[in-house]
C-alpha cells in the first residue's frame, strides 16, 4: 500500500532488516587499512600547568610512529587549536595547562591500537599543581579560575562583549526579568520554594565515538560519527586554515548519539594529527574515554513560585546553575535557552530569572537529549505541585488552570502556538486513570500518582537545504545533511517527499551526510530536523513536482494548470504517462536525472539583553506531558513504577510509530535520570565511568505499562503541520515521578536521582519531624 | 605467542591468527568480518559484542579467541531472514539505530531455544543484561514474545 509510506502512515523504518541482523555498517566497522592508530595520554590532575611532558620512552616502543603534546600542536596552529562552539576554549591537546582528570595532554600514533594504548602508559608529565575548582560553590566562590579569560567564538555574534572578561568562572549570564517578581512575591499569599540538584549524567549511545582522518591531494577528509557534519567541515577549516572547499566530512548511521556525538569531539585531534603527520589516522573512545569526552551538566536551581490569595500565579523566581565543566562546549546556549522557560508553561504574572554557565575543573558538560531544560523542569514541575498541596487543590487540575493556551505569551513574551499543554495533560491524566480513586495501600506498600509538563523552544535561527535527484526510472535520491542516529530521519524524509511526489517511500534514497554532495544544514539537534530539514524536503519535492508537471504539459501539449501528478504518473483528463517514460521520453536516455534545490531558513528576534524577552525567541514550541502511578516500599525505599504515559503534541505525525517510539524512548531514558543515573565524582575524578559502575535503564526498568499518546496540534509553518519529537517525552519524567513519590508517601525529594536511600532517608526523616 | 585456530563462523570455517591475549570480539570484527559483532563497554556489562557459541551466549569482549578453537560460532548476520526471531523482530519494529539489537536477537535466540515459551519475567531475566539506550525495550518485549509464538504455535 502506498500510502503506508506517505504522511501519517506506519511504515517500516528504513532498512529495519539490516539493522535487525547488524548489517547497516558504522563508522568503526569501516576498513581503514594502513593506519596510524591513536591513543592518548590523559591527565591525572583537575587543574595544574603542565610542565615537560616526557614522550621518549613511549616513543622508543617498537610499533610507535610518533608522540604529539600541545606544545607541538600550538607550535603547528597557535590559538586556532582552541576550538568550540560557543566559546573558543578546549585544545585539542591541553596545552600551558590541564583543566580536568582525564583531559587528553599526548597523542600516541602506532601501528595498532594496543601498541598506542600501551604506549600511553609510558608517556609522564611533570605538573605544578593550582588550586582545583571542584564544584559550583568553589567555582562562584571565585578564588580559582578555571580560565584565565573567556574567550567567545566566532559562531554567536551576541557573546563578542564577552572576550577578554577575566577572574570569573561564569562564563555566561541570561537574565529573564518580566515585572517585579520580588514585590509580587512579597505580595502573594503563598509561596513555596526549592533548592533542586539535577546531577551530570552521560548520554552513552552505545557505539562508541571513531573518527578517520586522511590528506587527499591537499584535503583533510574524515569519516567520523558525528551529528554536526557541516559544524565539523568549518572547524576543521578554521583549525588548518583552509577553504572549506578543502575539507571533507562524512558519516555513516550513527549506533545513538543523544547529544555526545556533536561539535567538538575527537574531529579537531584527528584533524590535527593526520595534517600534521601526513598519516592516515584512527580514533576510537573506549568506553572509559566516552564518558570523559562530554557529560549532562549537572545542574541546581533555587527557586520559589508565588500564587495570590485566589490561587492565580504571580510570581517565579529562579536562579539555575549550569556546571558546564572546564570547557563551554554550548553550555552558553544551554543556559540561556533553559533559562528562559524555567518558569514552566504557565500564566504567570512576574518572573525573574537569573542562569549561569559555570566553568568547573570537571570534564566538559554539553548538549544532551532536552538541551538543559530537564533540569529546570525539575524545579518548575517540582514546585507547581507543591504550590498545588499547600493550596489543597488537586496538581492536574491546578496546572491545567494555569496552562499557557494557543496565542498566550510565556514569561520571555514569545507567544504560544501548536503547543497544546492542556491536551496533553489531560490525556496523560485519563491513561492512568487520574480521576478514578486510588486504591493507596496502608502498609509498607504505597501507591500514588503525579504528573508533569514540559515545554521547549526549538533551537533559532537555524538553516536547512535539500537537493532531490529523480532519476529517470521513477526512483529519487535525496541529498541532505541529516544524521540518521536511531532516530528514523531517513525513513521520515523520504515519507514526507514521497507524499509530495505520490511515489513509493521505498524507492526514495536518502545519502549519508557527505560535505561534498549533501548541502549545508545548521546540526542534527535540538528535534529540529523533522521541522527544518522536513521543510526543505517539502520544498524541493514541491519544486520537483513542478518539474515533472512542466514535462508532463509539454507532452501533453496542455497547460500546466491542466496536468496531475498521480501514483500512476502524470495525468491530463482520461490521458496518463508514466513518470519513467515521460522522463526518458525528455532525456531521451535511460538513467538520466532530474535535479532540483530547495532551502528553509528560520528567523528570530534575538532577546534583550537587560530583560531576556523577545517576541520571537523560537520558531515553535515543543509541549508535554507525563502521567504515571507508582508505588514505594517504605521500607527499602525502592519505586515500582506501574503506569507511565507520555504525551506530545507533535504538530502532526509524519509517521506515527517512529514518533511513540520517540517519546517511549526518551521516557525510558528519563526514568533512568529520575531513579539512578548519575556520574559521580571526588575530587574531579570520575569514580564510575565504566557501565560496570554506571547504571543505565534494562528491560526490567520499564514500567508494567507503558503509554505513549501522539497529541497533533498542527503548526501552522510546519511541513504538513508537523514538528519534532526527540527531546519532549524525557522533559517531565523525573518530576512527575518525584510528584508521585510525594503522592504516595507525603515526602518532597528535590535531589536526583530518587535512590531508595534518598527515599528511606526522607522517611525517617519525616517521621520524626512528626513524632 | 601466535597460533592458528579455526572458528566455524555461520557455518564457514575461518582460519585466524590469535595471540594469547587476542579478543574474540576482535577476531570476528576484524579477521572474520562479523561487524554485528560490536564492542558496547568491553566489560561484559552491555551485551552488545554477544555471540552464540555451540548456542550458548557469549560476552566476546571477555572472551579469548584461543579457547574458542574448534567453536561453532553464531552471529546476528548468520540468522536467515525468515528465522523466527529476526522476522519478529522486523515486523514489530524492534531497532531504533539498532547498535544493540543484534546481541537482544542471539540472546533472545538462546532463551527460545532453551524455554519455547518463556513468560514475560522470564524473557526480562534473560535480557536484562543487555542495554539499549534508545529505549526499543518494549518493541523487543513483543518481538520475543511474537518469536516464542511463531517457533511454536500454541
Ligand atoms: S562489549 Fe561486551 S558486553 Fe559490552
Ligand atoms: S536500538 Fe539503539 S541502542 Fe538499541
Amino acid at each position: 500500500m502506498l500510502e503506508q509510506g506517505w504522511v501519517g502512515g506506519r511504515r517500516a523504518r528504513f532498512d529495519t532488516a539490516g539493522r535487525v541482523r547488524g548489517l547497516v555498517s558504522h563508522v568503526g566497522d569501516q576498513p581503514v587499512g594502513a593506519a596510524a592508530h591513536v591513543a592518548v595520554h590523559r591527565s591525572t590532575q583537575p587543574h595544574a600547568l603542565i610542565g615537560a611532558v616526557h614522550t621518549e620512552d613511549a616513543l622508543a616502543m617498537p610499533g610507535v610512529y610518533a608522540v604529539l603534546t600541545g606544545a607541538d600542536l600550538y607550535k603547528q596552529f597557535g590559538d586556532r587549536l582552541l576550538t568550540g562552539p560557543a566559546f573558543a576554549d578546549q585544545p585539542a591537546l591541553a596545552h600551558e595547562k590541564v583543566r580536568y582528570v582525564g583531559e587528553p595532554v599526548a597523542a600516541v600514533l602506532a601501528a595498532d591500537l594496543a601498541t598506542a594504548r600501551a604506549a600511553t602508559d609510558a608517556v609522564w608529565v611533570d605538573y605544578d599543581e593550582l588550586p582545583p575548582v571542584y564544584d559550583l560553590a568553589d567555582a562562584l566562590e571565585g578564588s580559582a579560575f578555571v580560565h584565565d579569560e573567556l574567550k567567545p567564538s566566532s559562531v554567536f555574534g551576541d557573546l563578542r562583549h564577552l572576550r577578554g572578561v577575566r577572574d570569573t568562572n561564569v562564563n555566561y549570564t541570561y537574565t529573564l526579568r518580566h515585572g517585579d517578581a520580588q514585590a509580587a512575591r512579597e505580595a502573594g499569599a503563598h509561596t513555596v520554594t526549592g533548592e533542586f540538584w539535577a546531577p551530570p549524567t552521560h548520554h552513552v549511545p552505545i557505539e562508541l565515538p571513531c573518527t578517520i582522518a586522511w590528506v587527499d591531494a591537499g584535503r583533510l577528509e574524515m569519516l567520523t560519527t558525528t551529528q554536526t557534519p557541516s559544524y565539523v567541515r568549518q572547524t576543521i577549516a578554521d583549525l588548518l586554515d583552509l577553504p572549506l572547499s578543502r575539507v571533507r566530512v562524512t558519516t555513516r548511521p550513527l549506533g545513538g548519539s543523544f547529544g555526545a556525538k556533536m561539535y567538538d569531539r575527537l574531529e579537531p585531534l584527528a584533524a590535527a594529527l593526520a595534517w600534521t603527520t601526513g598519516r592516515k589516522v584512527r580514533l576510537v573512545a573506549s568506553r572509559e574515554e566516552a564518558f570523559l569526552l562530554t557529560t549532562r551538566h549537572g545542574a541546581a536551581v533555587t527557586s520559589s513560585l508565588t500564587a495570590d490569595a485566589e490561587g492565580n500565579l504571580v510570581s517565579s523566581i529562579a536562579d539555575v546553575r549550569y556546571d558546564t565543566g572546564a570547557y563551554a562546549d554550548v553550555g552558553p546556549r544551554i543556559t540561556a535557552k533553559s533559562g528562559m522557560v524555567t518558569p514552566g508553561p504557565y500564566r504567570i504574572d512576574t518572573a525573574h530569572v537569573r542562569s549561569r554557565c559555570v566553568y568547573t575543573n570537571k570534564p566538559s558538560a554539553g548538549p544532551f537529549r532536552g538541551f538543559g531544560v530537564p533540569q529546570v523542569t525539575w524545579s518548575h514541575e517540582s514546585l507547581i505541585d507543591e504550590l498545588a498541596h499547600r493550596l489543597g487543590e488537586d496538581p492536574y487540575a491546578f496546572r491545567r488552570r494555569h496552562l499557557l493556551r494557543e496565542g498566550d505569551e510565556a514569561p520571555m513574551g514569545t507567544r504560544m502556538h501548536s503547543a497544546d499543554f492542556v491536551t496533553c495533560l489531560d490525556s496523560v491524566a485519563n491513561a492512568i486513570g487520574w480521576f478514578e480513586p486510588l486504591e493507596r495501600g496502608s502498609g509498607r506498600i504505597r501507591r500514588g500518582r503525579g504528573v508533569a509538563v514540559g515545554v521547549k523552544a526549538v533551537l533559532t535561527p537555524t538553516i536547512a537545504n535539500a537537493v532531490l535527484q529523480f532519476n529517470q526510472d521513477a526512483s529519487a535520491t535525496l541529498l541532505i545533511s541529516t544524521v540518521d542516529m536511531g532516530q528514523g530521519s531517513d525513513t521520515i524524509m523520504a515519507q514526507i517527499a514521497a507524499d509530495v511526489l505520490a511515489m513509493n517511500s521505498e524507492r526514495i534514497h536518502v545519502v549519508r551526510a557527505d560535505t561534498d554532495a549533501t548541502p549545508y544544514d545548521t546540526i542534527t539537534a535540538g528535534s529540529r530536523s523533522t521541522y527544518h530539514t522536513g521543510n526543505a524536503v517539502r520544498r524541493v519535492a514541491q519544486a520537483m513536482r513542478d518539474k515533472l508537471i512542466a514535462l508532463g504539459a509539454q507532452h501533453f501539449e496542455v497547460a500546466e494548470a491542466d496536468v496531475e501528478l498521480t501514483p500512476e504518473g502524470l495525468r491530463s483528463g482520461e490521458r496518463t504517462v508514466p513518470v519513467a517514460e515521460l522522463v526518458h521520453g525528455h532525456f531521451g536516455a535511460r538513467g538520466a536525472t532530474l535535479t532540483a534545490e530547495a532551502n528553509f531558513t528560520t528567523s528570530w528576534a534575538p532577546y534583550d539583553k537587560e530583560t531576556g524577552r523577545s517576541e520571537k525567541v523560537t520558531e515553535h514550541w515543543f509541549a508535554g506531558a507525563i502521567g504515571v502511578q507508582l508505588t514505594v516500599d517504605t521500607a527499602t525505599g525502592r519505586v515500582h513504577l506501574e503506569h507511565l504515559a507520555v504525551a506530545g503534541d507533535v504538530g502532526r505525525a509524519i509517521n506515527p510509530a517512529l514518533v511513540e517510539q520517540q517519546l517511549t524512548g526518551a521516557a525510558i531514558m528519563g526514568i533512568g535520570h529520575a531513579l539512578f543515573d548519575q556520574l559521580v565524582l571526588d575530587q574531579g575524578q570520575l569514580v564510575n565511568g565504566t557501565l560496570l559502575d554506571y547504571q543505565l535503564p534494562s528491560i526490567r526498568d520499564l514500567p508494567d505499562k507503558l503509554t505513549p499518546i501522539v497529541v497533533e496540534s498542527p503548526h501552522d509553518d510546519g511541513p504538513f503541520g508537523a514538528k519534532g519529537v526527540g527531546e519532549t517525552g524525557i522533559l517531565g519524567i523525573a518530576p512527575a515521578i518525584a510528584n508521585a513519590v510525594r503522592d504516595a508517601v507525603g515526602v518532597r525529594l528535590t535531589t536526583l536521582p530518587l535512590t531508595p536511600e534518598s527515599i528511606v532517608t526522607a522517611l525517617e526523616n519525616k517521621q520524626e519531624e512528626e513524632s | 605467542m601466535t597460533v592458528r585456530i579455526t572458528l566455524k563462523v555461520n557455518g564457514v570455517d575461518h582460519r585466524v591468527a590469535v595471540e594469547d591475549d587476542t579478543l574474540l570480539l576482535d577476531v570476528l570484527r576484524e579477521q572474520v568480518g562479523t561487524t554485528s559483532v560490536r564492542e558496547g563497554c568491553g566489560v561484559g556489562a552491555c551485551g552488545a559484542c554477544t555471540v552464540l557459541s555451540g548456542g550458548s551466549s557469549v560476552s566476546s569482549c571477555l572472551a579469548l579467541a584461543r579457547r574458542y578453537d574448534g567453536a561453532e560460532i553464531t552471529t546476528a548476520e548468520g540468522l536467515d531472514e525468515n528465522d523466527a526471531v529476526v522476522s519478529s523482530f522486523v515486523e514489530c519494529g524492534a531497532a531504533q539505530c539498532g547498535y544493540c539489537i543484534p546481541g537482544f536477537v542471539l540472546m533472545s535466540t538462546e532463551l527460545l531455544t532453551d524455554n519455547p515459551r518463556p513468560t514475560e519475567q522470564e524473557i526480562t531475566d534473560h535480557l536484562e543484561g543487555n542495554i539499549c539506550r534508545c529505549g526499543t525495550y518494549p518493541e523487543i518485549r513483543r518481538a520475543v514474545a511474537t518469536a516464542a509464538q511463531r517457533r511454536s504455535p500454541a
